[in-house]
């Protein structure tokens, strides 16, 4: 309590000295408030830019290969994964535990799989061996392998991306 | 006393220093602190859209063609589905679920007699058509009236042989009624701009091989038609009730011998009473008829006729209602102004849209030419007004020269704020009263929405973003500002209505495509998509584009924000 009275008693032995200060403008608290003043005001006030999102990743160009320029789309050294079904191209790169190196589908990566995913094997031997020669034409398949191949066409249409189209070497530009 | 008392009795005493200065100024500057703080959280309003919804307003193609961009859609309108083709008519009776039709034109005519089919408090409300005429005197025509006058119309052309019919008239329930009677009684019909110069109205009635020619005294030049235009077999004169006492019929010895020529009100009047008044059946109706439109590049230059589908005015007809967000649609409440001419297909799409969501139509046939808001809009207040970048523009700069205040100034700074900042309308307050009389000739409070279109060659004027921010301040109304070209029924690509962002652009982007176009932009010699960039020459596709694809001859870019815009 004696603080108090003590602090009161300065208090009140104050005002005389104070006086030329309640007409100023410019004393500390008024610049403090002033400048907090400002302040919000100005944070307000700033204008801001229009919302802006990140720029979208470029679109994937749609290119004509040949087997041989499909190969290297294997998915090894990070590379995308690409297989190609009947002549279209898919994107598989999402699928890679199963098409990239090690996964149960890595053959068909960067070849044309529609032999293989026809008739249900995923063998070498489902491969077109000659990269320079004519597409797998397919055309000794039965009725339920092209259905089957149908249903795999179907299901990387929903999934992946088309991103070109299979022609045999020499054939590039038709 | 301890150390730390010592340093609060310091504390203490600074506190009571500082506060000890309060003075009548202190109390001003928190007055005003409060005011400030007051004032922001009272007028605080959410923005009407998502504000990231439109930093990227378009979706792009994942996989592009060599030589072209990716294709640019509609965020309504996602890749790998079909494009809004039409107006999804349901017939009467059937299934709230299914699929409608596209519909046509006679859909639309239908759709505006029958009235709101929605349930709700206005199920059944129609639309009003008035015709403005003079600065004061505004006629209304009753619906099931303009109904008989397609019904005798069309049956005195069909009758007469008319199978390809050219309208030539200024904007007007004649020329509407003149294309459902085309839709209805299978003709071919074909719109001319009007106040063309003679040659140029010879030339399109040759290009478009019509037949029949319905049009108004004085602007059409009958004689230099007749003398060199043989096929001409009839011609249908819209006389107004001033003249409509001389005998039209008559046509001069020596010339035009083999036109047959009647007037529009003689054959409405000569019909009796009761003719007339039930549209053609639904069922066993004819394949609609292709609606020809010329298109006016820049002054001086041939248009260009253009053959557009049923198809693909009845998408474009649809993308600009599904265009605007749900809540604020078209309706019975609203009042449509055809501000600029109905040979253009976005203002046409936009009527018949007025028409099909059941609002009323205005007609004014010298809005066109004045180019200027306040007179277009004398004598009536539209909510819904679809005019030229010129209007704009010239209604821009006179508003402009009226706020030269310093009060008007930042009335204006602190409004276009609202807009750009906040992405919201700004409402009528107090403060806004003041500047409401600085506002456009347009009556306050009324408007709502303007339609404004670019037309790809036709040397319209730039609208850049801050001059179409500073138009919504001064009207108080949205701004849709679209990309037209000839062969795109309705538009191209247009901003969205909540779009208010301004940029230091000379020329407004176009916004994202509608929800029945696709864009392109393919490579020219000089401009090439790169990975990084967008551009080339603009490409549309779609339901609404005659013969689905069309390369506008123009270059543009895929902005940031997946609009379009002009390189």
């Amino acid at each position: 309590m004696d603080y108090v009275e003590q602090r009161m008693a300065q208090e009140a032995a104050k005002p005389a000295v104070a006086a030329d200060s309640s007409s100023s403008l410019l004393t500390p608290l008024n610049l403090l408030i002033l400048g907090l003043f400002l302040y919000t005001a100005y944070s307000f006030f700033k204008p801001q830019p229009p919302a802006a999102l990140p720029k979208e990743e470029p679109a994937v160009v749609f290119t004509t290969f040949t087997p041989r320029t499909l190969l290297p789309y294997n998915g090894e050294n990070n590379a995308p994964v690409y297989l190609a079904v009947r002549g279209r191209v898919f994107d598989v790169t999402r699928g890679r535990n199963f098409y990239g190196p090690g996964g149960p589908y890595a053959n068909f990566a960067g070849r044309d799989a529609s032999r293989g995913l026809a008739c249900g094997s995923f063998d070498e031997d489902m491969l077109t061996k000659d990269l320079d020669g004519p597409l797998d034409t397919l055309s000794d398949l039965g009725r339920d392998e092209l259905e089957a191949l149908q249903g795999w066409e179907d299901r990387f249409s929903e999934k992946y991306l088309v991103v070109g189209k299979l022609v045999p070497v020499g054939e590039e530009d038709k | 006393m301890g150390a730390l008392d010592n340093v609060l009795l310091t504390v203490d005493q600074a506190i009571s220093d500082l506060f000890g200065q309060w003075n009548v100024y202190t109390t001003a500057i928190v007055g005003l602190f409060v005011g400030l703080v007051a004032y922001q959280i009272s007028t605080r309003r959410d923005p009407d859209t998502h504000p990231l919804l439109l930093a990227r307003q378009a979706q792009a193609s994942p996989v592009r063609h060599e030589g072209e961009s990716a294709v640019y859609r509609s965020q309504a309108a996602p890749h790998g589905m079909p494009l809004n083709a039409g107006l999804n008519v349901k017939d009467p009776g059937a299934s709230k679920w299914s699929r409608g039709r596209d519909g046509d034109l006679r859909d639309i005519w239908r759709q505006a007699i029958a009235g709101v089919q929605d349930d709700g408090p206005s199920k059944g409300a129609t639309g009003r058509i008035l015709t403005v005429l003079g600065t004061e005197h505004v006629t209304e025509h009753a619906l099931a009236d303009i109904t008989r006058q397609i019904n005798l119309i069309g049956q005195h052309v069909a009758n007469q042989g008319g199978n390809r019919v050219a309208i030539y008239l200024p904007n007007s329930v004649e020329l509407l009624v003149t294309l459902f009677a085309c839709a209805f009684y299978n003709m071919t019909a074909i719109i001319l701009p009007f106040d063309q110069p003679d040659d140029a109205v010879l030339s399109m009635l040759r290009r478009s091989a019509a037949d029949t020619v319905v049009t108004a005294p004085g602007s059409f030049p009958f004689d230099a038609v007749v003398k060199n235009y043989p096929s001409l077999r009839q011609l249908v004169w819209v006389v107004d009730e001033g003249s409509s006492h001389m005998d039209w019929n008559e046509v001069p010895q020596g010339t035009g011998g083999s036109v047959n020529v009647s007037t529009w009100q003689d054959i409405v009047t000569d019909y009796p009473v009761d003719a007339g008044h039930d549209l053609p059946a639904q069922e066993g109706q004819k394949d609609p008829r292709d609606v020809t439109i010329f298109w006016q590049a820049a002054p001086g230059t041939t248009e260009e006729m253009v053959r557009f589908t049923a198809g693909n005015l009845v998408s474009a007809v649809a993308a600009q209602i599904f265009a605007i967000p749900t809540a604020q649609r078209m309706g019975p409440s609203d009042l449509f102004l055809p501000a600029d001419s109905l040979a253009n297909t976005h203002t046409l799409a936009l009527t018949l849209a007025a028409l099909y969501s059941n609002a009323s139509v205005a007609f004014n046939s010298v809005a066109v030419g004045a180019n200027d808001l306040a007179v277009a809009t004398r004598g009536i207040a539209p909510t819904i007004l679809v005019t030229t970048p010129a209007a704009l523009l010239k209604t821009h700069q006179e508003t402009a020269n009226h706020l030269s205040s310093v009060i008007a100034r930042n009335l204006h700074w602190l409004q276009t704020r609202d807009l750009t900042q906040n992405g919201v309308m700004p409402v009528a307050s107090l403060l806004t009263r003041y500047y409401d009389r600085l506002r456009p000739g347009i009556k306050p409070g009324k408007l709502r929405l303007i339609f404004t279109a670019e037309r790809v060659g036709a040397a319209s004027p730039p609208l850049s973003s801050a001059v179409l921010s500073d138009l919504r301040v001064y009207t108080g109304a949205r701004i849709i500002y679209a990309l037209t070209a000839a062969k795109v029924a309705g538009a191209a690509a247009q901003t969205g209505f909540y779009d208010y962002r301004v940029f230091d652009d000379n020329h407004s982007h176009f916004g994202a495509p509608l929800t029945n176009t696709e864009i392109l932009l393919r490579d020219t010699p000089e401009h090439k998509t790169t990975d990084s960039l967008s551009k080339g020459e603009i490409t549309v596709r779609g339901p609404s584009v005659a013969g689905n694809e069309a390369a506008l001859g123009v270059v543009g870019v895929i902005r940031d924000d997946n609009t379009l815009a002009y390189l």
